[in-house]
């Protein structure tokens, strides 16, 4: 039972770090239209809020939070990521959101120390 | 080409190692929705192989985002929790006529 306990609390755990991502964009974007003056503070605040939960998680990992934001106006975006890491202990967990005006994609990486 | 780098641990070449990378998938195409999917795939790939090849001791997580140019507004942003003596990242962005390609490489290192 140890044993288990242990590996929890050193793994990647996907779903909790989803519900963050979801809680951090509804918190600072919501019902919010794409505006070009304020983008930069919401990328920038949503990161900001990610990493504030991811930390007080306490897991001994670094951690790092990509987000884009596109307004919809019918372009082509095309994202990929490729990871040179330990299969076991890291991972990571992508969550595509949005709302009348925009995209919003943000990628978390998680690396066990 | 725009780059921006943080750490010092990246080192100097990231950014052209990146920027060869888009270079040689993407260099005289116009954007094609059917095949931006492989493009992506294999910026990545190309990207990755090259700085494995480097040979230290850092994990390394490589991101690529192509989009087509067509007034749309797009803004990305990054932040990291690590130690930022030791790691550090790289960004490049890559423009022609009909698409923009931003790529990040962000290195950690293994203790």
């Amino acid at each position: 039972m140890l044993n288990c306990f242990v590996s929890l609390q050193t793994t990647f755990i996907v779903e909790e770090v989803s519900k963050i991502i979801k809680d951090s964009v509804e918190t600072v974007i919501g019902e919010n239209s794409y505006k070009h003056g304020r983008v930069n503070q919401w990328t920038t605040s949503v990161v900001e809020q990610c990493l504030i939960q991811l930390s007080k998680l306490d897991k001994p990992f670094k951690f790092i939070v990509n987000c884009i934001i596109m307004q919809k106006n019918g372009a082509g975006l095309q994202t990929a990521s490729t990871c040179f890491w330990d299969n076991a202990t890291d991972g990571s967990c992508t969550v595509r959101w949005e709302n009348d005006t925009m995209y919003v994609i943000i990628s978390i990486f998680g690396l066990a120390i | 080409m725009e780059e921006y780098q943080n750490g010092s641990e990246v080192g100097v070449g990231a950014g052209s190692l990146l920027w060869f990378g888009i270079e040689s998938v993407l260099g005289g195409d116009d954007y094609s929705q059917t095949h931006v999917n492989k493009w992506t795939a294999a910026i990545v790939e190309r990207c990755l192989t090259q700085l494995v090849k480097i040979n230290k001791p850092y994990k390394y997580i490589v991101t690529c985002s192509v989009m087509q140019k067509t007034g749309a507004g797009l803004h990305t942003a990054n932040s990291c929790y690590w130690d930022t003596s030791m790691d550090g990242s790289c960004t490049v962005r890559w423009e022609n006529r009909t698409m923009y390609c931003v790529v990040s490489v962000f290195a950690v290192c293994i203790a």
